[in-house]
């Protein structure tokens, strides 16, 4: 138990620390003090202003709202799936949304502001694809049919989206950072957008965290306390779906965060509990993307770049220690 | 003495005749079949007097090339090679005009035994030296002075008479993360020569693109934003409102009087031939000086 | 006494094979049940279905009189507690941990543990002695520790009825006495225990009445001594054997080796 809090306790430091560096660090040099009084609406320079309410404020809340979705997202896939490789792209909603994406970039610039949308429909899609078939004939619902349905649909819409940027490869520029994954600075217009996607996949978590510890248990506990193991399944890849097709819409592909997260807090907390899992995940995930975000726009500002790698390179030796660590 | 002389005369014949191909291949012979993928290089020689058996035409490319061209035969280009390059075999090209963009043709190409040359000029004067030198392998000095002359005068009557010189933010591609031309960027070029100051953050890159914050927009607040999207023009109207009413620039002197424009053409993007008519038009349509 | 479940003539077929063609249980408060069987003959399947945890093709369950279909998975959970074989073991949970999830059945969604929830969950894991070790990790506990962890996230249920699926199949001898004896003592405190076993002696010591399964048939009810006749090892089990009991003791004596002789 002790051991659970101090980890809850310093991921919350964690995540403190890189809302404030996120809110404090751009291109633009804005002294501390005056983005506080920015952000208590006690004045500062117009142009300061803008930069940290319309820009550095919805991105960093941004940042916060996909690490933790998305780190969610694997913690209850891999709960439900009882799979460690379990993450966003299994359910195939990465595949799909990136090819809503790049279609609307590569074939259909003059629709751009549809792209947030695009991508969410996208991922949703995919991810009913998956569901569709993984629920139908016998066997009905098996992890290995899910996985092995999600493998297969995200094949088919990477093979679509690489398909594209091949036949226009001077197009592709504008599609590498929705393919890489990186937050941009544009508002709360995604927000506004895809806001109740995040609300409606955190509702349906908050349901499943006892189901899943049941399931964790196995599906005949699960069923023995009167839980369906497969409708919690199904709901879990709903939730999941939902959270990570919201995700690509803001901030494009960043699988490996969804994939890694849940690992590292398990094997930080000792436990896979979803009670710790869960919430950890989440605030794990939102101190990751929203420090690994600040890192990528002031590293080499102004220039920007791509945060999806950047949080890979960052994430892996972290990974690979607390495995080696793990056993 | 004669009878001596006449076996030296015939073995001086034979080598004189031996000789001279060797001689006449010595001196560049201009090759004959040539294949321009780029439309710089394409329009470079149809403006030489050269016909080229065949130009290079991007999938979904509004490539603008000089009506000269228009019965010769167009390769579709798709990554990563650019041209099929059995269908370019089958040509018989001896010299192919292409671009950094086909790397992995090119170097396909040479090992096909097909002579290949790069010309992706990102500025004016590099435009200008590289009209040269395609007049000189074509060999065509002549005309590529002529023509270098007339393009030099062109252009500087192009620059003449620039009242305003306006902060220009110039953008590539489209979507939430543009690219920004700097001025080692043949867009970027233009641009300045039209009388623009690009905006840059200060930023420099060999690529000529660099994606810059756009907290660096705000603070630099642009006068002129001009995007250069892959796109029709059926899609300016809706692309100028989605870049107008980006957060991130809406409070731009730019956005804030309307100053957002959409350039669907590649003349900002791919060197040309028409770099006068390309100057003038950004001075005319964007920068208004 | 009435019957807390009654089961007749229930069916069940899985992907085209009829696995159970028509069996037939009744399980009272205080009676501790085991059915018997050769491999294959559908034991676990009839413990599953009138558990609810396979759907049955024909035949009716219910329980105290509430048909099994019309219930919904909480109603149930507070009905009867299933026991497998082997749950899964996810790592870093603890035995409290784990007896609490068994306790969830009675929270509402959303909902906190109580002071009497959490009272429940000591109870359970006194009563199935396994509060010695209630910090330790589930990956750590020996077989038959696990079965005890098991039986006691059954019992958080606190459902009248608890079903085992081979509580003892995979235990050494003293964790199956240990577990042997757990299971008659709730059924004494007035728990009806419903077990699935292989070893006929321990069936035979252990249960009030003994219920066997063959083919997919339930062909035996009644008293072990009754029941387990040599005839009927002969006929469903295809052994020459026969059941000994005194003072407690049960022992089955097999001609192990008499049919290859033959």
């Amino acid at each position: 138990m002790a051991r659970r809090a101090i980890v809850f306790a310093a991921l919350v430091a964690a995540l403190l620390a890189a809302v404030v560096c996120s809110l404090a660090f751009g291109a633009v040099k804005v002294p501390i003090s005056e983005v506080i009084d920015i952000i208590f609406g006690n004045g500062g320079s117009p142009t300061d202003v803008q930069i940290v309410e319309t820009l550095r404020l919805p991105r960093t809340v941004e940042a916060m709202l996909v690490g933790a979705a998305l780190g969610v997202a694997g913690a209850i896939l891999q709960g439900a799936l009882g799979n460690p490789l379990a993450s966003p792209d299994v359910i195939g909603v990465t595949g799909g949304a990136g090819f809503g994406a790049i279609l609307i970039i590569i074939l259909l610039p003059g629709s751009i502001a549809l792209l947030p949308l695009t991508a969410l429909a996208f991922g949703l899609l995919a991810a009913a694809l998956v569901f569709a078939f993984a629920w139908t004939g016998r066997n009905r619902g098996s992890v290995g049919k899910v996985v092995l349905a999600g493998i297969a649909m995200l094949s088919l819409f990477t093979a679509g989206t690489t398909g594209l940027l091949a036949a226009f490869p001077e197009r592709a520029p504008s599609a590498i950072f929705f393919i890489a994954g990186g937050l941009t600075s544009s508002g709360w217009r995604d927000l506004e957008t895809v806001w109740p996607y995040f609300l409606a996949g955190f509702l349906v978590v908050l349901f499943l965290i006892r189901p899943l510890d049941r399931l964790a248990l196995g599906d005949d506990v699960a069923a023995s306390l009167g839980s369906r193991p497969q409708a919690i399944r199904l709901g879990a890849g709903i939730a999941a779906a939902l959270l990570a097709a919201a995700s690509a819409a803001i901030a494009g592909l960043l699988g490996f965060l969804g994939l890694v997260v849940p690992h590292v807090v398990r094997m930080a907390g000792g436990t896979s509990s979803h009670t710790y899992v869960v919430p950890a995940s989440a605030i794990g995930g939102a101190a990751l993307l929203a420090g690994a975000d600040t890192l990528a726009r002031t590293l080499r500002a102004p220039i920007e770049m791509p945060v999806g790698p950047f949080m890979v390179i960052l994430g892996v030796p972290l990974f690979l220690w607390l495995l080696r660590k793990a056993v | 003495m004669r009878n001596k002389l006449a076996p030296l005369l015939a073995a001086a014949l034979v080598f004189a005749a031996l000789a001279l191909p060797a001689v006449a291949n010595a001196a560049p012979q201009p090759p004959k079949r040539v294949v321009a993928l780029t439309p710089f290089a394409a329009n470079t020689l149809a403006k030489l007097g050269v016909t080229p058996v065949a130009i290079g035409q991007t999938l979904g490319g509004a490539e603008r090339f000089s009506p000269k061209l228009k019965n010769v035969t167009e390769l579709p280009l798709s990554h990563p090679n650019g041209p099929n390059l059995e269908q370019l075999a089958s040509l018989n090209p001896d010299l192919v005009f292409s671009s950094q963009t086909w790397a992995k043709g090119n170097q396909a190409m040479d090992e096909l035994g097909i002579d290949v040359v790069v010309h992706d000029p990102r500025s004016v004067a590099g435009a200008f030296a590289d009209t040269f030198k395609i007049g000189t392998i074509m060999g065509r000095k002549h005309y590529a002075r002529d023509l270098l002359q007339q393009q030099r005068k062109e252009v500087e009557a192009a620059e003449q008479g620039i009242e305003k010189r306006p902060k220009v933010m110039l953008i590539l591609g489209v979507g939430r993360t543009p690219f920004t031309f700097l001025p080692n960027s043949w867009g970027g070029d233009i641009v300045t020569r039209a009388g623009g100051k690009l905006l840059t953050g200060g930023v420099t890159s060999n690529s000529g693109f660099e994606r810059i914050s756009d907290e660096v927009v705000v603070a630099e607040n642009p006068d002129i934003i001009i995007a250069v999207p892959h796109a029709n023009e059926d899609d300016i109207p809706s692309l100028t409102e989605y870049l107008r009413s980006n957060p991130a620039w809406s409070s731009t002197k730019a956005a804030q009087s309307g100053r957002v424009y959409i350039s669907v053409d590649n003349s900002l993007l791919q060197a040309g031939t028409d770099i006068a008519r390309t100057i003038r038009k950004v001075r005319r349509a964007y920068l208004k000086n | 006494m009435e019957a807390l479940l009654e089961a007749r003539d229930v069916e069940v077929e899985i992907a085209g094979t009829e696995i159970l063609r028509g069996a037939d249980l009744d399980l009272r408060a205080g009676e501790l049940v085991a059915i018997v069987g050769p491999n294959g003959a559908g034991k676990s399947t009839l413990v599953r279905a009138v558990s609810g945890l396979q759907k049955p093709s024909a035949g009716s369950v219910s329980w105290s009189g509430r048909e099994l279909g019309e219930m919904r998975g909480r109603e149930l959970a507070r009905r009867r507690a299933f026991v497998p074989q082997r749950m899964a073991v996810p790592a870093g949970v603890s035995v409290r941990e784990a007896v609490t999830i068994g306790r969830s059945s009675h929270l509402k969604p959303l909902r906190r543990l109580t002071g009497e929830d959490r009272d429940g969950v000591e109870r359970a894991m006194e009563r199935a002695r396994v509060t010695r070790f209630a910090e330790r990790d589930l990956t750590t506990l020996s077989g038959g520790e696990l079965q005890r962890v098991q039986i006691a996230i059954g019992l958080a249920q606190e459902a009248p009825v608890l079903i085992a699926d081979e509580p003892t199949s995979q235990l050494d001898l003293g964790a199956t006495i240990s577990v042997a004896g757990l299971l008659r003592e709730l059924a004494a405190a007035g728990l009806a225990v419903l077990l699935v076993v292989h070893d006929l002696a321990l069936a035979a010591a252990v249960a009030d009445t003994v219920v066997v399964v063959s083919e997919g048939r339930t062909v035996a009810s009644g008293d072990a001594t009754t029941v387990l006749t040599s005839e009927r090892l002969a006929e469903v089990w295809k052994a020459e054997a026969h059941l000994t009991e005194h003072d407690g003791r049960t022992a089955l004596h097999v001609a192990w080796l008499e049919q290859r002789q033959g």
